[in-house]
Formats: C-alpha cells, sequence, structure tokens
C-alpha cells in the first residue's frame, strides 16, 4: 500500500475498524504528527474530555472493582484481599524465572448465585423498586397533568413548588420522615390525641416506610419529566377527538395517554434504576430483617470485610441495571429522532 | 316559453334556497354574541343556513368568524343567544354529542395513528358499528379522497396535501349532517389549493353534505361558496352569492374587501328612477349613473367601480360617453393574463384599472409609463354605497 492509497479517504474521517486502524494503518508511524493535526480538531477535543472524565472517574474504578471481585479474601491483611495479579518466580534449577500468576476467584460470584441471602436482597430491590415507581407514576401523573394544564404563571409556582425540596438536603428530608413516622412522632401523637388510636402504629422500620420515603424522594424525578412531555400535547387533537365523538375519559386514554408514554417511561426509568441501589433510606426507614442490595453491600463491605464479594455484588448490581439503562437509552434515542423529524 | 320558464324557476327554488320565504332554515343563529372578558368577539350575529349549500364566512383576521365556527362546534359557549340545527337547540350540548363535524385549520391528525386508524376514530366512537362495517367504510372514503395506497402510513410520513385529505376523509367518514371547515386551504400551494377546490365541491355534491367554511382568502370563498358572509369586527356586514358580494356590495367595507375597488366620494345632486348623478370632487366632475338611488337628496354617497369595468384609452372616447376623465399613466403591474394601470386622474386620485391583455402589442401599441390616457365607464357599472 502506498502513502497516496493509504491517504486516499477524505482527511479527518476514519475507516471502517475506527480510530486505532485510522491511527496504526492509514498514518502509520512517521504520519502520527499527521494524525493528530487531521482528526483532533476542536469538535473531537471538545468530547474528549467527558470520555476523559468517565474514563478517569468511571472506567479506572470499575477495572478496580471488577479486578478485586476476582481476588482472594484475606479478612486480616489491609486491603483484605490478595490481587488476581501476582508475580511469582519459578524455580527451575538455576534459572529463576519470573511469571505473572493470574488467579481468578470466583467464590464471590458463586455466592451470588448460590446463597439464598444475596438473590432475596437482589428481588427485594426490584420489588420495592418497582412498587415505587408505580406509586410515583400514580401520584406523579396527575400532579403532572395538573401543572401542565395550569395557567403559565401558576405553573411555574407549581413546578418550583415541586423543585424546592430539593434545596434542602436529602439525608434531612428523610430524618424528617423519622421524625413523622416514629412511635411518638408527630403522625402517632396527633392520633392519638384525636383518640382515633389507643396505642401508637408502628410505622417506622417497615417496609410501608421504606415505600413512602423513596417515593416522596423520587417523585420529582417522575413528575419533571412527565410534565416535560404533557405540556407538548397539542390542545387541538383533544378538541378532534371530542368533535369525533370521543368523551373526555375516552380522549384520555386513546389520545393523551399513548403520547404521554415517552414521558412514561423517561420518568419510570429515572426512578427505578436508583431506587435498585438507594442505600440511605432502606438503611434509616426500612426493616432491619429484609435488606435491599446497597445496604447487603454495605455490611458486607465494612462488617464483614469480605472485599472481594462485596465487589462482586457490585458488579451483579450494575449488570442487573445494564438492561434498563439500556432500555432507557433506546427509548431516549427513538423521542430524539422522532423530535426531529 | 312558459313551461322552460317555469322549470327554470323551480330549479332555481332548489339552487337558492335562501330566496324561498318559507324554506326552512337548516342551522340557525340567532342572536348569537361572544364576550371574551371585555372583548367582544361575535356581536348579535343572526344567520340561516339551508341544508346543502356550501356557506363561507369571510373576514380578515379578529373578525370573529373562527369564534362563530367553534360555538357551533361547540368547543366554545354562546354568551348570549342561541344556535339550532335542524330545529334542535344546541346549548348544552356538548361537541361529542353534535352531529356536527370539523376539520382544522392545522388538520390536528393523531400523530400516533395510521391514516386507517385516524379516520376509523370517529367511527370506533359510535355505538353498534362492527369491525367489517368500520373496516369497509374507511375503504370507501379512502376511495372518494384517493388516499387508498397511503393507509398504512403515519401522518409525518405524508405531505401537506395529503394530510388534508386524510382530514378531510376523518371528518366526512362519519356522514355528519354538517362538516366545518376551518381555513381549509391555507397551507397549500397556489397549485393545489385550485385543484382541492374543485375536489371539494365534487365531494361535497356527491356526499351531499351542507359545508360551513371560515376563510380570509377571497378566492377560496369566490370559488368554493354558494352564498358568503362577509365578517368585520363580530358582525355580519353582508350575506349573498359571490356574485351579489362582489357587483352588489351593500357597504364600503364589503366593496373594498373583495377584490380591488376604486371609490369615489361624491354629493348625490339627482335622484330619479332611471337615473341618478353625483358630484364628486375626487373624480373632479359627475358621475352617471343608470340606475336610481333611493336616497336623501344631497347625501354623501360613494360610487365602487371595480378596475375591470373601466377602460383605458389612448384617445378620447367621443362626445357620448358620459362617464369618462382623463389621466397619466404612473405604474404598470404585467401579471401575464392581465395588466394593471394605475392612473393618476386630475384631482390627484390614482384609479385602479385592469385590462386583459387579450391581443399581443407591440411596444409602441402598448400604453406605457407616463402616458395620457383617458378612462372611461358605462353607466351600470358603477355601485353606489350608503355607508
Amino acid at each position: 500500500m502506498n502513502t497516496t492509497a493509504r491517504l486516499a479517504a477524505p482527511r479527518g474521517t476514519h475507516g471502517r475498524l475506527g480510530p486505532l486502524w485510522t491511527f496504526f494503518f492509514r498514518y502509520g508511524p512517521p504520519r502520527w504528527s499527521r494524525y493528530v493535526v487531521d482528526h483532533w480538531t476542536g469538535q473531537r477535543l471538545v468530547i474528549a474530555v467527558p470520555y476523559l472524565w468517565l474514563g478517569i472517574f468511571f472506567l479506572i474504578p470499575f477495572l478496580i472493582v471488577l479486578t478485586i471481585s476476582f481476588a482472594h479474601e484475606s479478612p486480616l491483611d489491609r486491603p483484605p484481599y490478595d490481587s488476581p495479579f501476582q508475580w511469582v518466580y519459578l524455580d527451575e534449577g538455576a534459572l529463576k524465572q519470573g511469571a505473572l500468576q493470574i488467579r481468578l476467584m470466583v467464590h464471590g460470584y458463586v455466592q451470588l448465585i448460590t446463597d439464598e441471602l444475596y438473590w432475596s436482597s437482589m428481588l427485594f430491590s426490584l420489588q420495592v423498586a418497582a412498587v415505587s415507581t408505580l406509586l410515583c407514576l400514580c401520584l406523579g401523573y396527575p400532579m403532572a397533568y395538573a401543572i401542565s394544564r395550569a395557567s403559565p404563571t401558576s405553573r411555574n409556582i407549581f413546578l418550583m413548588l415541586v423543585i424546592l425540596p430539593f434545596w434542602t438536603s436529602f439525608l434531612l428530608r428523610v430524618y424528617a420522615w423519622i421524625g413523622l413516622l416514629k412511635a411518638d412522632g408527630v403522625i402517632n401523637n396527633v392520633l392519638l390525641a384525636i383518640g382515633i388510636i389507643d396505642e401508637p402504629i408502628t410505622m417506622l422500620k417497615t417496609n410501608f416506610a421504606l415505600y413512602v420515603g423513596i417515593t416522596y424522594s423520587y417523585l420529582p424525578f417522575m413528575i419533571l419529566p412527565l410534565y416535560s412531555n404533557l405540556e407538548k400535547h397539542d390542545n387541538t387533537l383533544l378538541e378532534a377527538a371530542s368533535d369525533l365523538g370521543a368523551g373526555p375519559i375516552r380522549a384520555f386514554l386513546r389520545i393523551t395517554l399513548p403520547l404521554s408514554m415517552p414521558g412514561i417511561l423517561a420518568g419510570s426509568l429515572l426512578v427505578f434504576i436508583p431506587a435498585v441501589g438507594e442505600y440511605v433510606i432502606p438503611e434509616l426507614l426500612g426493616r432491619t430483617d429484609q435488606l435491599m442490595i446497597a445496604t447487603q453491600l454495605y455490611h458486607e463491605f465494612f462488617n464483614n470485610r469480605g472485599w472481594p464479594n462485596a465487589c462482586a455484588v457490585a458488579i451483579a448490581m450494575l449488570l442487573l441495571l445494564v438492561l434498563p439503562i439500556m432500555f432507557f437509552q433506546r427509548v431516549q434515542n427513538r423521542e430524539l429522532q422522532a423530535a426531529r423529524k | 316559453m312558459q313551461a322552460a320558464e317555469r322549470r327554470v324557476d323551480k330549479n332555481k327554488a332548489k339552487n337558492e334556497p335562501w330566496r324561498d320565504p318559507h324554506a326552512e332554515a337548516y342551522v340557525r343563529f340567532e342572536n348569537i354574541t361572544k364576550k371574551f372578558g371585555d372583548f367582544v368577539a361575535v356581536n348579535n350575529v343572526s344567520l340561516k343556513i339551508f341544508k346543502g349549500e356550501i356557506f363561507c364566512l369571510l373576514g380578515g383576521s379578529g373578525c370573529g368568524k373562527s369564534t362563530l365556527l367553534r360555538m357551533f362546534a361547540g368547543f366554545e359557549t354562546p354568551t348570549a343567544g342561541s344556535i339550532y340545527l335542524d330545529g334542535q337547540n344546541m346549548a348544552g350540548v356538548p361537541p361529542y354529542e353534535r352531529p356536527v363535524n370539523m376539520m382544522f385549520q392545522s388538520y390536528a391528525l393523531f400523530p400516533h395513528m395510521t391514516v386507517e386508524k385516524n379516520i376509523a376514530f370517529g367511527l370506533e366512537q359510535e355505538k353498534g358499528l362492527s369491525r367489517s362495517e368500520i373496516a369497509t367504510r374507511v375503504a370507501d372514503i379512502l376511495e372518494i379522497v384517493k388516499l387508498t395506497p397511503y393507509a398504512v402510513r403515519k401522518p409525518h410520513q405524508l405531505s401537506g396535501g395529503q394530510r388534508q385529505r386524510v382530514a378531510l376523509a376523518r371528518s366526512l367518514v362519519k356522514r355528519p349532517k354538517l362538516l366545518l371547515l376551518d381555513e381549509p386551504l391555507g397551507a397549500l400551494d397556489k397549485k393545489l389549493r385550485e385543484a382541492t377546490q374543485f375536489e371539494l365541491i365534487n365531494i361535497q355534491e356527491q356526499l351531499g353534505v351542507t359545508f360551513i367554511v371560515v376563510t380570509h382568502d377571497q378566492e377560496e370563498a369566490m370559488t368554493l361558496a354558494s352564498r358568503i358572509g362577509v365578517m368585520n369586527r363580530g358582525e355580519i356586514v353582508q350575506i349573498g352569492t359571490p356574485t351579489e358580494i362582489y357587483e352588489f356590495p351593500m357597504t364600503k367595507f364589503v366593496a373594498d374587501f373583495i377584490g380591488s375597488v376604486n371609490m369615489f366620494e361624491g354629493q348625490l345632486i339627482e335622484d330619479l328612477p332611471d337615473r341618478a348623478r353625483i358630484q364628486s370632487e375626487e373624480l373632479g366632475g359627475v358621475i352617471y349613473i343608470d340606475h336610481g338611488i333611493s336616497s336623501a337628496p344631497s347625501a354623501t354617497v360613494w360610487a365602487a367601480i371595480r378596475p375591470e369595468k373601466i377602460s383605458i384609452l389612448r384617445a378620447h372616447p367621443g362626445e357620448n360617453v358620459e362617464n369618462c376623465v382623463k389621466g397619466v399613466v404612473k405604474e404598470i403591474a404585467y401579471m401575464g393574463d392581465m395588466s394593471i394601470y394605475l392612473v393618476k386622474i386630475d384631482s390627484g386620485k390614482i384609479v385602479r384599472v385592469t385590462q386583459p391583455n387579450a391581443e399581443r402589442l407591440s411596444d409602441d401599441e402598448r400604453i406605457g409609463w407616463d402616458e395620457t390616457v383617458w378612462l372611461s365607464w358605462h353607466a351600470s357599472s358603477p355601485v353606489v354605497v350608503t355607508q
């Protein structure tokens, strides 16, 4: 391949196999400086910043966690694991040869599959996240709908009210719930004072408190994407439906609801994905005998000092969420394309 | 001879039901007023629309025509007055219970449904229609609007003209008593607009539906309508056939709104049963009319003369021509089929004259800029309006 053929493709574009192919084969060592000039244009440099950020703060830590998950457990050491990559010396007679020994311990992963504790906490996390998403949807949809129908001034006020809780500390808001739900908390005291109940109701450290806490904290994440979608709806569509004989309920079910599906999906994923890995709320409000996966991870990491197991749990959590995240991306792309048309 | 005359009269009564004093109006607007806060959008409008006609509400922006239409469709409630459809009072009847369908200006097609589903939507809301029946009716209406190959496409995959036909099909498939059209041809280009105008008339005759069209485009109104109602500032100014509106406007506004017109203000100096004379300073002379006006003596009136009724000549037309004035050609606009001349007469007024380019003329034969010309018109051409 002569020089002209190699550089025949237009400058700034990559070959079929991407940047590495272009770097090594199209340009080759003598022309690497040329590669920089051709490809490191302003646009590409801007993309490089988030790539770098993700590389340093996500990819590398992920690889570290992945490595530790395959490590050998040794709780008494500091750190409490033996790295899977070890340099050993094989003594063969007079020659001392060094070899890189890679030892992958799958104990952590096996435990995930066989141990009932992990299974139940994973399923429980999924269940809690799903139920909370449903509750957020049931509460959030009417609110988003009402806000989108309000006058522009009222709309701004309502939106501010929805976002206002974020201006206070998340932890404080969860603690506030403790203050409301505990045995001698506000709700119980009021009910006792009125005389509706004789004994305080146990609300704290139950599943009920967990659902309340998660739904309350994640509600704005459901309302905002829903509102953003509903606000763009064309009113004349509903008029057309009405003109064609559909009453208000029929029109809502057949026009508004299907058109708000992207908003529903976006809101649901924004609630579901973080809720699975929620730690603070189950720790403060939830039951102590049934753990969500994040609490499980905490115990494994800090109490049992089983880093490899904990890392295996973390990797498992990530894989668990990869599917919904990919789905979310697919939905986003589709909506972007539709909006572009 | 007499039999033929009688036949013509009978046809006239059928085709022009508004002339028959005993005819029952299909739609009656009685003293309809609509106020939005302090703003009066529709001011005491009374209207009768007959079955099978295409009635056009014509007016500029903000004249209240769309509000009137929406009140009839049920999207707005009148502040005062009643609307009757086929004898039934429509007060309190929601839009989904009125036997009326509307074709929206923006078409309002459901973006998440195919063309078929869009059209079937209205039929699915009706009770007692089986799936196969709905499918047949949808297929039939697709045939009529010539969209059968596009049945499974979604609205965003169609062109503007195709979307318009889907909207039309969707509103017609329910066989409504009345079809309301809100600026139906506004979004189409000129050629498509002309073709669609005739298609609409054909479909209307084929299906026998009564149309009420709202538009600001005079050409659309003149082509489509059997009768036009001209609106201004929430009131109906004149109702008549396109010919009546154009040739016999009742007010300055109507004369000016439809087409172009030359308005000469003057004093009525002679008013006899068979002729009248108007002294006009704007003209710089006397305007002779060949009919009586029946107005107060010495009243201020306006003579409206349409541009196409004025002839433009290079020489004085002769002594026996009554209406004649001299002027200088200031502007010429060549439109292909006709030319528009703006002629400045001695009084300073600019008179607009149009002439069809009936013959091919050479440059010296054609009238040019800054030429002195004579304008003349027949005594029957002007229309005298008193308000």
